[in-house]
């Protein structure tokens, strides 16, 4: 054997396990593998190494999902919070139009105004303090089961 | 194509489209999923790229706040991970030039004259502290030896298991660049575990 039959052999190794190869080269790899110690040692290298980084382990913090679901939960809300200041005028606009072109009393479509932005809100302050009392009772659940 | 493979395919196919959705509308149930399944995935790549536990954490909630700016721009097409691994690296790109004014890839050219490191010089071992007990020591020390650049692509290749052409994608680099980098990291990476485990 010479020098440029174990280049090979070391490049298919490495290309076998980057983007893979033909089956004409694996059978050729195979065969010498089985002839060449040094090349059959690089391939065990090789493997190993690759081994031992997919199962380096490293733990993530504790509460960092939850922190950052927190974060990103406040921001969306930011978020649409300064869409709906910043399209409140447009919103006014429209309900003062269907006002004038059903004829309802002026009242009335300022009260359809005040429900439009405070039923969305009332609901969410609901499903939070439903959320909030759903996880005490689990926590206290897991707390007796402790 | 087989019947599983398309079966899967489909499925997966599905599954992004179904993100893409659910990102345009903001679908706050949608990112609370998201960031509990991919939380390990994102963090080890980050300490990997920044190989700083700390830093790893911020560039975590920033990522997940770019997620939700920019979420319209993902369109379901390529894999969500490669998306979301692409706007990890580019934040800490972004980070690091202005701090340094250079790019990743500068920072940690190994062909550079003076290759520069994430990583703190008065940080003792950052990887060393993150990476599990259990893991093999010489693995940790090994990993450190390696360029940022070597170690970014096999994360990606080895650990997250992306396409060479979603590699591409992520770096933004050309196929053959990914490939040049996955054989000479493959070299480092055998070349550092023989090293430590010599001496």
């Amino acid at each position: 054997m010479n020098e440029n039959t174990h280049q090979r052999a070391l490049q298919l190794i490495a290309q076998a396990r980057v983007e893979g190869m033909p089956e004409t080269d694996r059978t050729w790899l195979r065969a010498h593998l089985e002839d060449c110690d040094f090349c059959a040692e690089h391939a065990r290298q090789t493997d190993r190494a690759l081994r031992l980084l997919r199962t380096a382990a490293i733990p993530v913090p504790a509460g960092l999902a939850g922190r950052t679901q927190f974060r990103v939960l406040w921001l969306a809300c930011g978020m649409s919070w300064i869409f709906g200041v910043a399209s409140a005028p447009y919103v006014w606009s429209l309900f003062q139009w269907l006002g004038q072109r059903t004829g309802v009393p002026k009242l009335v479509w300022e009260v359809g105004f005040g429900l439009w932005w405070s039923i969305p809100a009332l609901f969410a302050v609901a499903v939070l303090l439903m959320e909030s009392s759903r996880k005490g009772e689990q926590a206290d659940w897991i707390n007796q089961g402790s | 194509m087989s019947g599983p493979t398309l079966f899967f395919s489909t499925l997966m196919a599905d599954e992004t489209k179904t993100i893409a959705r659910g990102l345009q509308r903001r679908d706050p149930d949608l990112l609370d999923r998201l960031i509990e399944q991919y939380q390990y995935r994102l963090f080890r790549y980050l300490v990997y790229i920044t190989g700083n536990k700390a830093r790893a954490e911020d560039f975590f909630q920033e990522t997940w706040i770019r997620v939700l700016e920019r979420g319209h721009q993902y369109n379901g097409k390529s894999k969500f991970e490669a998306w979301l691994f692409a706007i990890a690296r580019n934040l800490v790109i972004d980070w690091q030039r202005s701090k340094k004014a250079q790019s990743l890839d500068t920072l940690t050219d190994p062909e550079q004259e003076h290759p520069l490191q994430f990583a703190d010089e008065n940080d003792p071992s950052p990887l060393r502290q993150v990476l599990s007990q259990e893991t093999e020591e010489n693995v940790q020390a090994s990993l450190q030896k390696i360029p940022a650049i070597y170690r970014e692509v096999l994360v990606l290749r080895f650990q997250e298991e992306l396409q060479i052409d979603e590699m591409a994608g992520v770096l933004s680099i050309p196929l053959s660049t990914v490939k040049s980098r996955l054989y000479r990291g493959l070299e480092a990476l055998r070349g550092a575990l023989q090293g430590g485990a010599a001496s």
